[in-house]
């Protein structure tokens, strides 16, 4: 299982940072990209333009600004935040989190909340690794990809709506790890789905 | 200004090198040849007309990687001559040698697979090498001669970088279907030829990568400041 997620680390001392840093990438069953925030006027414009899935911030780096107002102003509504803790903090500070790290929590409570924050992602991905192998329809729909055929065209062959067959593609790339046409075709050759001389545009 | 980031002016060129071997190529890339002894960073730069500051930039982004305070390479004074010529070495070096090698070593390793196997690897290939080589085209022929215009004072009124910023797409991703391909469904015998096809690929994938993010990160942002000064 690994997760994709894309993290902010807003602290103004940088050993901490990095620690934080060093502590995330040990957690396994994720990969991380970092980016870090070293001033507070900085925030905006790093989470403006990476748009992280995670904020790990010190509150006392949240000055003139609310955590409402950084994720409306920057457009990620749904970005977690979580608060850095190695200092006291009244109680009412940390009501908008998602939740809290204190610099003395070790790897398995890190990993426990982060699960928690993304439980129903973790959830997809491990069905995900459950099924990797096409269904018989999925195949059919390959093989017509592979010879050209248009969503419309595979939808009457195959007697489904354009809806379904869009739904079958999609769960295709995200099966194989795929996604496009010329890439299916090498899959649907050496997979033997198809001959070389049926495939449409060569 | 250098303060932070893991390289300065004072440092051996020869010390940057053996820490960080992929380093070699952003020197080629900035026209720096090999056999520079036991000189400096920026003695080897004053030498070959290299902006300093420009190539301590580059090389600390590579460095530091994803982790790098970008905030940091924003206020600083890029020479966007220096990054043209960089980018542009850079496209060459994809267009003119690391893909066409790569094919060549790439149809040799696969020619004991199945003929139609190999003709659609090949193919693939092919195609992948056409969308790279669309993708810089656009940069050369489009945003650079832009960015020249810019230097000598003239606007555009038809463009300008945010365009080039919106448009800019990842193009190591048909790399990593390909990479993905031959590692889960290749039908032949591996083999060590096969093998180093497959570690070029990967380091190919991470050059293109980190080729963007220069784009993305130190150029884009270069020229935005630029723009605002005219």
């Amino acid at each position: 299982m690994n997760i994709n997620l894309k993290i902010a680390v807003a602290e103004v001392s940088s050993i901490v940072r990095s620690g934080v840093e060093v502590q995330m990438k040990r957690l396994s069953g994720f990969r991380f990209q970092i980016m870090e925030i070293a001033r507070s006027e900085f925030v905006h414009e790093v989470i403006r333009t990476h748009k992280p899935d995670i904020l790990i911030i010190n509150p006392s780096m949240i000055t003139g600004f609310t955590l409402q107002q950084l994720k409306e102003e920057c457009g990620c509504p749904v970005m977690k935040c979580i608060a850095l803790l190695y200092n006291l903090v009244d109680r009412s500070v940390l009501f908008p989190f998602d939740e809290k790290m204190n610099i003395y929590e070790t790897n398995d409570e890190i990993r426990q909340k982060l699960e928690r924050l993304y439980a129903d992602e973790i959830q997809g991905v491990t069905e995900n690794e459950e099924q990797q192998i096409l269904s018989a329809r999925e195949k059919e729909i390959v093989v017509c990809v592979v010879k050209g055929m248009t969503n419309r065209a595979i939808a009457d062959r195959l007697f489904l709506s354009a809806h379904t067959v869009i739904t079958h593609r999609r769960n295709i790339a995200r099966k194989l790890q795929i996604h496009s046409a010329s890439g299916l075709t090498v899959y649907a050759i050496v997979n033997k789905l198809i001959e070389l001389k049926d495939v449409g545009k060569l | 200004m250098y303060k932070k980031g893991l390289y300065r002016e004072t440092d051996k060129m020869s010390d940057l090198i053996c820490d960080n071997y992929p380093m070699v190529l952003v020197m080629c890339r900035f026209g720096i040849g090999l056999g520079f002894g036991d000189k400096t960073i920026g003695e080897i730069c004053r030498q070959n007309d290299v902006d300093i500051c420009t190539f301590l930039a580059v090389v600390n982004f590579l460095i530091e990687g994803k982790n790098t305070l970008v905030e940091e390479y924003a206020g600083q004074h890029l020479s966007v001559e220096a990054l043209i010529i960089y980018l542009h070495n850079a496209h060459d070096y994809f267009l003119k040698f690391r893909l066409p090698h790569l094919r060549i070593k790439l149809v040799e390793s696969i020619n004991d697979c199945p003929e139609d196997v190999a003709f659609i690897i090949t193919k693939f290939f092919d195609e992948y090498t056409e969308e790279v080589d669309k993708h810089m085209r656009y940069e050369e022929k489009t945003v650079f001669p832009y960015v020249r215009g810019l230097l000598k004072g003239k606007k555009d009124a038809k463009y300008n970088i945010s365009i080039f910023r919106k448009r800019h797409d990842q193009i190591e991703m048909k790399i990593v279907e390909l990479k993905n391909l031959l590692l889960k469904y290749y039908p032949g015998k591996g083999s060590h030829s096969l093998n180093s096809v497959l570690f070029d690929l990967f380091a190919t994938e991470q050059d293109l990568f980190t080729h963007n993010l220069i784009e993305d990160n130190l150029f884009t942002p270069a020229i935005l400041a630029l723009e605002k000064q005219i």
